[in-house]
């Protein structure tokens, strides 16, 4: 007796054996209900097969485009480096400086926009008092250095050499960057999102699994001083907070 | 030398640039119909896309790039599930249907308001990751298997089942 599984499986050709197949076949060859019964499950089957994509939000694919040439920079920069090796060592701090120049922005950025946008009563807008906090969180603040710690401890004490630990490890602070990246776009902190973000294609070349030795000390040595001016912004931050009150 | 040879010979980035924006729609959509949740669709593809790229020399120019990129986002996908829910690999025990659990479980289902996918929410998580893996991905039973940890049997019940529901399911709807 031929059932549905079997017909199931008859119709992704895949599960059964040759002799199974055959036996399906004479079957819907002799019995006109049960090819019936075929016709109406590959009908049903083949309408589930229809597209039913939908259009992502553009921010989504520009995120993605991103992410590409950012990694592509990154990679002309390193081969640059790699194909001067005499000024190799001044190349990187160069490299090294710059990154974190831009990320001394970034943070000069967001902490100056934070201190503009302190907790405001909004009444002019709204026609009654309403209380709009764009300030990130104190605890949020403090997570988030604590992450940068350990993220910067465990990817200077990472052994370059065996490739699946570096990947697991890179990946458990990949995903715990991208709580603290959805945290700060909660909290209206596009700016620190995007900080944070820029960490993630350096982070994504270091746990890949076919990355040379040297290649991922060069990169652990970047993304450490750059976790580092990081913190020691946010610490800075911290500090000045608590003299001003 | 070698290796810059070899990188020249990957796609470039305009490729990648070109593929995102005409194939991210569908990349998403498979990683969502898989996770069932936005923020690990977004993971995935992202994920997908610096492999992809970090690899792109290994890349076989007689195949098709989006096709690439699609198979890597789907195995990020269900890396991220599993990760997320680590029950992935021993969920036959029970029959108990994948809920709406989360605000953004609720809002992936929104986005994809769609018949198939809607009625996909009736099955547990295995069933429907074999069910899109096995129908709409056209994997092997014995890929899937491998995948998932599991025996072929498993999978193919997991199968059986799911079309079942998703037969109910479709019925239901059309004549509600």
């Amino acid at each position: 007796m031929i059932n549905e599984e079997t017909l199931t499986l008859y119709y992704y050709d895949d599960g059964l054996t040759e002799n199974e197949r055959r036996d399906v076949e004479l079957a819907l060859v002799r019995h006109p209900n049960l090819a019936a019964k075929y016709a109406e499950l590959r009908h049903q089957f083949e309408s589930w097969r229809e597209p039913d994509e939908h259009r992502i939000p553009s921010h989504l694919v520009y995120r993605w485009q991103d992410s590409i040439k950012d990694a592509a920079m990154r990679e002309s920069t390193d081969l640059q480096q790699s194909n001067a090796p005499r000024t190799s060592y001044s190349l990187a701090w160069g490299g090294a400086v710059s990154v974190a120049l831009a990320i001394g922005i970034g943070i000069g950025v967001y902490f100056s926009t934070n201190t503009q946008v302190d907790p405001v009563v909004d009444n002019h807008i709204a026609g009654s008092p309403v209380v709009v906090d764009f300030a990130v969180p104190v605890s949020f603040t403090r997570g988030l250095q604590l992450h940068l710690q350990d993220s910067e401890r465990e990817i200077t004490g990472l052994t370059v050499d065996s490739s699946g630990d570096r990947t697991a490890l890179v990946m458990q602070i990949i995903e715990k960057n991208r709580v603290f990246e959805r945290s700060a776009k909660l909290n209206n902190s596009a700016n620190l999102a995007r900080l944070l973000r820029a960490f993630e294609p350096i982070l994504m070349r270091l746990a890949s699994d076919d990355l040379a030795p040297a290649d991922a000390a060069a990169l652990r040595s970047q993304l450490s001083f750059e976790l580092n001016v990081m913190l020691t912004k946010m610490a800075q931050d911290t500090s000045n907070d608590s003299h001003s009150t | 030398m070698v290796s810059v040879m070899k990188q020249a010979s990957g796609p470039t980035q305009a490729e990648f640039q070109e593929v995102i924006a005409s194939r991210a729609d569908r990349w998403y959509s498979v990683c969502l119909k898989i996770t069932r949740n936005r923020d690990l669709a977004e993971d995935a593809v992202q994920d997908a896309l610096l492999s992809a790229w970090n690899k792109r020399h290994q890349f076989d120019r007689s195949a098709r790039l989006d096709t690439w990129i699609h198979r890597i986002a789907v195995n990020a996908a269900l890396q991220l599930l599993r990760k997320s829910r680590p029950g992935i690999r021993e969920p036959l025990e029970t029959d108990v249907p994948d809920e709406v659990a989360s605000l953004d479980d609720a809002r992936a289902e929104q986005e994809l308001d769609k018949e198939l996918t809607m009625a996909l929410q009736h099955l547990t998580e295995i069933e429907r990751v074999c069910f899109v893996l096995k129908h709409l991905e056209q994997w092997r039973l014995k890929e899937i298997a491998e995948e998932l940890n599991t025996s072929i049997g498993t999978i193919k019940q997991a199968i059986f089942r799911a079309v079942k529901k998703l037969r109910v399911s479709m019925a239901n709807r059309r004549s509600a």
